[in-house]
């Protein structure tokens, strides 16, 4: 078992150690002194550079691994090679495209896609991608044209530091239906039954997704504030955006109004 | 910064990529609602580039584009068009294009792609 230097959340203090990471196992030292087999791994997640590990033997144990990028690849790729999770061979491209624009030198990477509780992982020789379940916006069945044939993949938009990225994947037409049936059932908490806009609520909602504030969004709709407060109201009690400024307008009282008229008078005077 | 032609057969698309053009300091060149009106106003206006809708009425963005490039070969047109309709981008890059952007997309990044096809 070879020894690598990491931290680990123990009774809420980050801790020392020295982590042992065997083949199908870690071990970890007093004075948590556990092993974990990678079998009884029910869910990965990374935050940053936070590795978070659920156990599920009799009880559930969450264990959070801080360490160097170099260590946390070795670990997340033997782990999402043994944990409990749904796996599959396949080949994936992630990022394919951002906000909109498609990546030109995004390829087809070899390797696993592994869904687990709370992220679907894409697990490649070079690199391992976390998507939280929670940011996944849309999953797809879609045509893609892969060496001048149009192929069934798999499209997952997913929000990324307020980008919109999608990733595709691409495996045997029987496997990826199953793959899709099952990424359906693992985000089925986004269903959007319910979610109904009307032809200008829509349009708001597009003009945001765009990045347009409200200004623009007046302008361009030509509706006034009270229409697109409305709308907000619509958009933000059905979830589908959070507030993140509150832009006051403001109106000059006489007070105001007669320190413009003297201001004015000093300038031209 | 570039003088642009938008095409695209719904206003609101138009002044969507108006906005996020005019944001970034560029210039609109004009507009066009169908194929056969972008290769016209290509003509008459002579754009440093053109965001160009695939699926228009009377004469489609593929069609335009070759249009566009048998008469000037140097023509920048990034395409533009919407979700499921990705598998145009090998014609499309074939056929010239120089980007292409997906609908619904995020402005940053269209101004990104504008600058970088800009800068060829």
């Amino acid at each position: 078992m070879k020894e690598v230097p990491a931290k680990i959340e123990h009774n809420n203090q980050w801790i020392v150690i020295k982590l042992g990471i065997g083949d199908d196992r870690i071990a970890l030292p007093a004075p948590i002194n556990q092993e974990i087999l990678f079998k009884a791994v029910a869910d990965v997640a990374e935050r940053k550079n936070i590795l978070i590990i659920t156990v599920k033997t009799d009880k559930e144990t969450v264990y959070k691994i801080l360490s160097v990028e170099k260590v946390l690849a070795v670990l997340k790729k033997l782990i999402l090679g043994s944990c409990n999770a749904y796996r599959l061979m396949a080949y994936f491209m992630s990022p394919a495209i951002r906000g909109g624009v498609m990546i030109k030198e995004a390829a087809w990477e070899k390797g696993s896609v592994v869904v687990v509780q709370s992220g679907i992982w894409f697990v490649g020789a070079t690199k391992q991608i976390c998507v939280p379940v929670t940011d996944v916006a849309a999953i797809e069945l879609t045509k893609r044209d892969v060496q001048g044939k149009a192929t069934e993949v798999v499209r997952i938009d997913h929000v990324e530091s307020g980008e919109v990225v999608s990733s595709l994947v691409l495996c045997p037409l029987s496997t990826l239906q199953v793959l899709y049936n099952f990424l359906k059932e693992t985000t089925k908490g986004m269903d959007m039954k319910g979610t109904e806009l009307d032809g200008v609520d829509q349009q708001v909602a597009m003009l945001i997704y765009s990045g347009m504030d409200s200004h623009a969004i007046e302008n361009m709709l030509n509706i006034p504030h009270k229409q697109l407060d409305a709308i907000y109201d619509k958009i933000l009690k059905l979830g589908l955006a959070d507030v993140v400024t509150i832009r006051r307008e403001v109106q000059l009282t006489t007070k105001g109004v007669r320190y413009i008229s003297d201001a004015t008078k000093s300038q031209t005077n | 910064m570039g003088k642009i032609l938008i095409v695209d057969d719904t206003l609101f698309m138009r002044t969507l990529l108006k906005n996020i053009l005019f944001s970034g300091g560029h210039t609109i060149a004009g507009e066009a609602g169908d194929g056969e009106e972008a290769v016209a106003k290509y003509k008459e206006l002579k754009p440093d580039l053109v965001t160009m809708d695939v699926v228009m009425p009377k004469m489609n963005g593929i069609e335009a584009l070759k249009a566009i490039k048998a008469i000037d070969p140097g023509a920048r047109i990034v395409m533009c068009t919407a979700v499921g309709q990705e598998q145009m981008v090998k014609l499309a890059i074939k056929s010239g294009a120089k980007g292409y952007i997906v609908k619904p997309f995020q402005a940053p990044k269209v101004l990104e792609e504008v600058k970088n096809v800009l800068a060829t």
